[in-house]
């Protein structure tokens, strides 16, 4: 092993048996990956993913190589960065994508245990949202109403202080 | 499940995936050292992964007036992506299967630690003593090393589950680590702390014994004390509690005890100097141990341990050293007992007595000797300064060196110095005599002399002269005989340098203020002023063609600032230097009309050469007095003349005329008989000081009147003496005498019907 100018690289496998050789600090953007090449070590060894498939990785690897600069989030500046619903224009454009894909990032940012990815998938989502009927949003995300009548106007009532009038 | 084909557990299944993760647990805490592999770490993480997995996202954001909440929740599925997202009904009841979930894993993962624990404790039991702390120690890094592995693998329980219970106030809920240290704490450390702090307690003895030990062993004791602090109000905080009950407490008593009985034993079988060299010794040991394998915040309890065991407890016999240590001049052991005494408090106040006693004893026997081996009435100035600066030298090296300095110290000695510079063996008569020689002594430095310093040398006898001036009290006194000594010096024109003069000078200032050296500093103004006035009258002279064969030149000094004494006698000037002398007062009265000169002839002297004694080509030349010249003189007409005749024809006074003839007849120029002057003067000089001060007192008596009005006859003489006590030191008798000198004058008056009380007459 060399104490390298370029930085070491990791190789992760998809769940697709698809390799990605990766920077260190890249992988590191995941919290799991991060720990677990301190606590083992470097080897040679390919890590497997068994929970993301290559599409998505490749996804998720080029957020983590554009952000790979970035500080780590730290537990004190959960709540502020949870407030807000601004997108910074990169990460906009990078997830606009199909929605499916959307909930592949969210997911996988999930288990990978990349906060501030995670954070923003479900801020697209939760934009996704804003300003919709409940009829629309069931539309846009293909949810059947599973609710009575009775439960539905109930619920209607509750949240009624909410409404914008 | 996956398409890499792994065994993982399918995720609704509590039974197999635990078994899964305890099999991956167990191997991480047993056998960590065989190595883990990358994927083995993975599929453990997955596991557990797969089992809670959750998203569980809340966006609460202030849009348009609305609050939306959005929450989802999914549970792992190959087909996830192209199935709709559950429903926020389903999402409730998934969070709770979630939460039931969590709580499993936890519990599980809690008895497992149990059993892990006990087995560890189990084993603990056959070891004793060294082997104890080692088995413990190696236990606690595997343990803790493998913990950290776990907490990691559990990383999504910690992110969720365990968040969200700490979230809502659950107080036994803690993350993965923190649970593994409880559980420690709990099952394994609880059991066997006793026995480990008797043997990091028996192993530190046997270090202090002196032999060598594994203090690696203890420092890790040390490491696992202190984390196992946990606070139990916050489980993220830490506290010292654990360390500092069960490592702390029990490792300091068994120091006092030890050092108890040490320290006794020593102090009975050794000489007190050799004691405090154990002493410090320990002490720095026991600093050095804090370092080495303590926690910090030992220290001050430690070592305040000690310094009381050590020191405190053995400050009398310390104490009782002192005096012997300061006859033997041990420099070396008296900074070892201030190094000692100052750690605790009150520590060092009896040695600051002791060494101001022994300071002014020292002064004292010093003066004593210089005054039984010299005439006390013509004691020598250098030979009395220097004795006072060697007692002070000596002891200021002392305090220095031996006591850093210490202010406690530099006081005691200032103390000390201050009483043995005023009152001594040689100023027994009189307080005044130690100015008087300070100031004598000064002449001798900056008169002409064969044996003046070096110009270096002299400004650090100077400066040494300044320290002695900086105890003396009666400033007022030095202030006195070094005026009239320097107007001397000035008008005899035996001033050895300018620059010396000066820097005295500025050092006095510095020492005393402006108004202190400003009649000095007026009498370098005036010699400069004559020297130009002499140089004007030269010119005007050549100018009005009224050439002399006299060379005459005249210093022209301001009576406030020259304690020159007017002549008791009258004088006629020859007749050869009179038409000068006639020329100046006129060009003077010229320049500064209104001025009023006043001769001093007595001061004044002249050259004469002779004529009549051909010797040598030039013949000879006599330096002498004016009233010589007078009289010389006249023997260019007469070869002798009667006592009357000459008592006439200068006018001078019988005694004055003897004085004067007498040294012309020892000279054997003439014939008659002397007196010796330099007492008399003296004694003129205490004189004049005694009047100063009754006009000082005076005046300080009226000021303080004139702002008070009415005072008690006690407050005022206090108050006297405080307001001059930076000149001299008032005596009672004489601030008396100026009060009833002041009644008399009516400045004051007694207050009817009230004892002792006075009052301001405006």
């Amino acid at each position: 092993m060399s104490t390298s100018e370029a930085p070491k690289k990791v190789t992760l496998r998809s769940c697709d048996e698809h390799e990605f050789k990766v920077d260190i600090p890249v992988a590191s953007r995941s919290i799991l990956l991060k720990n677990m090449i301190e606590d083992v070590g470097e080897t040679d060894q390919s890590i497997p993913l068994p929970n993301v498939n290559e599409k998505v990785l490749k996804k998720v690897l080029e957020w983590c190589e554009h952000h790979v600069k970035d500080a780590q989030p730290t537990n004190d500046d959960d709540d502020s960065r949870r407030r807000n619903t601004d997108i910074e224009d990169w990460d906009q454009k990078f997830l606009n994508v199909e929605q499916d894909m959307l909930f592949e990032i969210i997911l996988a940012a999930n288990y990978l245990d990349i906060k501030p990815l995670l954070d923003i998938g479900c801020k697209t989502v939760a934009n996704m949202i804003k300003g919709k009927s409940p009829e629309e949003i069931r539309q846009t995300f293909n949810i059947i109403n599973d609710f009575t009548p009775e439960e539905e106007e109930q619920i209607r009532k509750e949240n009624e202080w909410a409404e914008d009038r | 499940m996956s398409a890499s084909g792994t065994a993982l557990p399918l995720p609704n299944d509590l039974e197999a995936t635990w078994s899964f993760l305890e099999s991956g647990i167990d191997q991480i805490m047993n056998r960590l050292e065989q190595g883990l592999s990358y994927k083995r770490y993975m599929d453990l993480y997955t596991g557990a992964f797969v089992f809670l997995e959750v998203i569980h996202y809340q966006v609460v954001c202030n849009f348009e007036g609305g609050i939306y909440n959005y929450c989802t929740s999914s549970r792992m599925n190959p087909g996830f992506a192209s199935e709709p997202l559950a429903g926020p009904g389903s999402n409730i009841n998934n969070n709770r299967g979630a939460n039931l979930m969590g709580s499993d894993l936890y519990a599980r993962l809690i008895s497992y630690l149990e059993r892990h624990l006990t087995q560890i404790r189990a084993e603990s039991e056959q070891y004793m003593d060294e082997n104890l702390l080692r088995y413990y120690t190696k236990q606690w890094e595997k343990y803790t090393t493998a913990s950290s592995y776990v907490h990691h693998v559990f990383r999504y329980l910690n992110r969720h589950w365990v968040k969200r219970e700490i979230d809502e106030g659950r107080k036994t809920v803690y993350d993965v680590y923190t649970l593994t240290l409880v559980s420690w704490r709990d099952n394994m450390f609880s059991a066997v702390q006793h026995n480990v702090m008797d043997a990091v307690k028996m192993l530190i003895q046997r270090q202090r014994n002196g032999e060598t030990v594994e203090t690696g062993l203890i420092k890790l004791v040390v490491e696992s004390f202190v984390s196992l602090g946990l606070d139990d109000a916050d489980s993220t905080k830490s506290t010292l509690d654990v360390y500092r009950d069960h490592f702390e407490k029990p490792f300091v008593e068994a120091t006092q005890n030890y050092y108890k009985t040490e320290s006794e034993k020593f102090v009975s079988e050794n000489s007190v100097t050799e004691y405090m060299k154990k002493a410090e010794a320990r002490l720095l040991e026991e600093e050095g141990r804090v370092q080495a394998y303590l926690h910090p915040t030992t220290f001050k309890n430690l070592i305040t341990t000690c310094e009381t065991v050590l020191v405190k407890d053995h400050t009398d016999i310390m104490w009782d050293e002192f005096q012997n240590l300061l006859n033997m001049d041990k420099l070396d052991d008296l900074h070892r007992m201030y190094l000692l005494l100052s750690r605790i408090p009150d520590g060092l106040d009896p040695l600051r007595e002791g060494f101001e006693k022994h300071v002014r004893k020292a002064g004292h026997s010093s003066i004593e000797k210089i005054a039984a081996e010299g005439a006390d009435a013509n004691m020598e100035p250098k030979t009395y300064v220097d004795a006072l600066l060697e007692v002070h030298k000596k002891y200021n090296d002392m305090v220095q060196n031996a006591f850093r300095g210490e202010a406690g110290f530099v006081a005691s000695l200032d103390k000390a110095c201050r009483e043995f510079v005023n009152r001594n063996e040689v100023c027994k008569s009189s307080t005044s005599k130690s100015p008087e020689l300070l100031a004598r002594f000064c002449d001798s430095l900056l008169r002409k002399s064969a044996k003046n310093p070096e110009e270096g040398d002299l400004e650090d006898v100077l400066n040494s002269i300044m320290t002695v001036f900086k105890y003396v009290e009666d400033k007022d006194v030095f202030q006195k005989f070094y005026s009239k000594m320097l107007a001397k010096r000035l008008v005899n024109g035996t001033s050895a340098s300018e620059d010396a003069e000066s820097s005295m000078i500025s050092k006095l200032k510095e020492a005393c203020g402006f108004e202190y050296t400003s009649k000095l500093q007026r009498m370098f103004t005036d010699m400069g002023l004559s020297k130009d006035l002499n140089d004007q009258f030269r010119d005007k002279m050549d100018k009005d063609n009224e050439m002399s064969h006299v060379d005459f030149s005249v210093l022209v000094l301001g009576t406030a600032s020259w304690p020159l004494q007017p002549s008791t006698t009258n004088f006629n000037i020859p007749e050869e230097v009179e038409k000068t002398f006639q020329r100046f007062k006129m060009f003077y009265q010229n320049k500064h009309s209104g001025r009023k000169l006043n001769w001093l002839f007595h001061l004044s002297k002249g050259e004469l050469k002779t004529n009549y004694i051909k010797a040598s080509k030039t013949g000879y030349t006599f330096q002498v007095s004016t009233y010589q010249m007078g009289l010389l003189l006249q023997y260019n007409k007469e070869t002798s003349y009667t006592f009357e005749y000459l008592k006439q024809s200068t006018d001078l006074t019988p005694d004055v005329l003897i004085g004067q003839l007498g040294t012309l007849v020892k000279a054997k120029v003439l014939l008659m008989e002397v007196k010796s002057e330099q007492k008399v003067e003296v004694e003129e000089t205490h004189k004049t000081v005694e009047e100063d001060r009754k006009l000082l007192m005076q005046a300080a008596i009226v000021r303080i009147m004139k702002t008070r009005k009415t005072l008690k006859h006690v407050t005022l003489v206090q108050e006297v003496i405080s307001q001059l006590s930076n000149r001299f030191k008032p005596k009672v008798p004489d601030i008396k005498k100026c009060i009833d000198v002041l009644l008399e004058k009516e400045y004051i008056e007694r207050v009817d019907g009230q004892k002792d009380m006075f009052s301001y007459v405006a």
